[in-house]
């Protein structure tokens, strides 16, 4: 290959294969060419369909690498939640409710900064914002569980006998704990990624989002006398909210390109 | 001119990991020498935009890094290839450098030639299905090398970039930098004193973050003579400018 240094560098020590074919082909600039067909990677439709959305082919295959949404964490996710509405429909506790902010907090935590993407340095110097890059990551992680809590939650309610036999006020409770998780799943979320992106670190993150929900749970069983008292209170959706701004906030500060300091 | 540094000055704390370097470069294989600790690769993190400086004034490309807007367009013309090459271990040498291509933006459709025009400067054609954990360690150098030139950057930053490679790779890596820098801006953070003998048309030496040393590889060579700490002559101006520079208590010695 005429622009290739390292053949270059051989054919000098005479040990390489001359990179121009009989009547003067370029074979170097076909090979390229033949190269990039035969190594043409072909984005699947989720890749596609994100890239389409997001109006960036980066920012998608960079959704797609996220840690937290790999295969092997997904089938953890599932399974957890799978357990989660056994239990329920066995006659247990709505545990939906209580795993789904806990599981999306830390995988948020987990979806995008040092210590956990591989190659954050290189990432950082990258035209697609590492701020948009953990924005997006953060938005599907909390939409996949989300749904898969979602779709427990309501399965569960459909065959619980609360759920068909409806009427009374343990079917108020019932439907109200399918979706009420939603706003406090928010809000440790926020809270989770703020404490990751300000402190550097996932494992902090995680375990500041998992221990403030497990204090929240155990103090509305003292306060309330329900441990579902923390998702069917509507008292509490606001202070919700605040911590879910809040922490919104913290991460908008504490992410910004002229924070960083190591 | 590529690079425009003004009294840049990078603290961590107490520590001043870079003590307000002022540069300029432009087209051309810039060596960036010093021992550990130096402030090299706080240094090329500014000029990758990773680093904000803690004070004074950077312009690359002719734009402010400080503002998002010129901060992208920076971005998209710039090669970084860092100290620590982070990978993912599942992706293939394609996948890796392709993922890095759509981030600095190339427009799609030239996605697949650029990758394999970047495989194939480093030599890396036989190994572009294999995956990343399989490679070794001079092999993912090479593909760090790659995924850095595969937008054909007009400031290329490689911090380390000989680490892991054979002799004979090494020779082909230096003759890659002369081609690039015909039009580019390379900037090659190293320990290795005859890379920069052989590839680089000016190097700069650092020293607790000061540049202590701005001139071309003969000069350093000069500075060297008489002085015996060395083994070969750039080792020796090398060591001579350190010493000066210690002694007169770390102030430039020649710019």
């Amino acid at each position: 290959m005429n622009d290739d240094p390292y053949r270059s560098a051989r054919m000098n020590e005479g040990t390489d294969v001359q990179s121009t074919g009989l009547n003067g082909v370029d074979l170097g600039r076909v090979w390229t060419g033949v190269a990039a067909e035969v190594w043409r990677r072909h984005p699947g439709p989720v890749e596609r369909l994100a890239a389409r959305l997001l109006r960036s082919p980066g920012l998608a295959r960079a959704l797609l690498t996220t840690p937290s949404l790999l295969l092997p964490w997904l089938i953890s996710t599932v399974v957890i939640f799978g357990v989660g509405g056994i239990i329920n429909l066995a006659g247990g506790e709505p545990l939906v409710w209580f795993l789904a902010p806990g599981i999306a907090a830390v995988g948020i935590a987990y979806a995008y900064g040092p210590g956990v993407d591989p190659a954050w340095e290189l990432a950082c110097s990258m035209p697609v914002s590492d701020r948009l890059v953990l924005l997006v990551r953060a938005v599907a992680v909390f939409a996949v569980n989300a749904c898969l809590g979602l779709l427990v939650s309501a399965i569960c309610y459909l065959l619980t006998a609360h759920g068909t036999h409806g009427g009374g006020n343990a079917a108020a409770v019932t439907a109200a704990v399918t979706f009420a998780w939603l706003i406090p799943m928010t809000a440790v979320c926020a809270l989770t990624l703020a404490v990751a992106v300000a402190a550097r670190s996932a494992t902090a993150g995680a375990l500041t989002g998992v221990f403030a929900w497990a204090v929240t749970v155990l103090g509305s069983r003292v306060s309330a006398g329900a441990f579902t008292a923390a998702v069917t209170d509507s008292a509490v959706y606001l202070p919700y909210l605040t911590i879910a701004v809040c922490a919104a906030a913290v991460v908008g500060y504490a992410s910004r390109t002229q924070r960083r300091t190591q | 001119m590529n690079i425009e540094l003004n009294n840049v000055t990078r603290s961590f704390g107490k520590n001043k990991a870079v003590d307000g370097v002022t540069l300029e470069a432009g087209p051309g294989v810039l060596g960036l020498l010093g021992p550990n600790g130096a402030g090299k690769t706080s240094l090329l993190r500014m000029l990758a935009t990773v680093l904000p400086p803690s004070s004074g004034g950077i312009r690359l490309l002719e734009r402010d890094p400080g503002s998002t807007g010129a901060r992208r367009e920076i971005r998209r013309r710039l090669g970084y290839l860092p100290q620590n090459l982070g990978y993912y271990p599942a992706f293939t040498v394609v996948e890796f450098i392709e993922y890095f291509a759509l981030l600095k933006e190339v427009p799609s459709a030239r996605v697949p030639k650029a990758v394999a025009a970047a495989v194939e400067r480093v030599d890396l054609g036989t190994k572009a299905k294999s995956r990343l954990r399989t490679l070794s360690g001079g092999m993912l150098r090479r593909v760090g090398i790659a995924q850095a030139i595969v937008n054909d950057p007009e400031l290329l930053l490689l911090d380390e970039p000989t680490a892991g490679l054979d002799p004979e790779q090494r020779v082909g890596f230096r003759a890659l930098l002369r081609s690039l820098a015909e039009t580019s801006t390379v900037v090659v953070s190293t320990h290795l004193v005859e890379d920069v003998g052989a590839a680089c048309s000016e190097v700069a030496l650092m020293d607790t973050g000061h540049i202590v040393f701005r001139g071309a590889p003969a000069e350093l060579v000069a500075r060297g003579e008489g002085h015996e700490v060395g083994d070969a002559p750039l080792e020796r101006g090398y060591s001579a400018v350190l010493q000066a520079a210690r002694a007169s208590g770390k102030g430039p010695v020649a710019a």
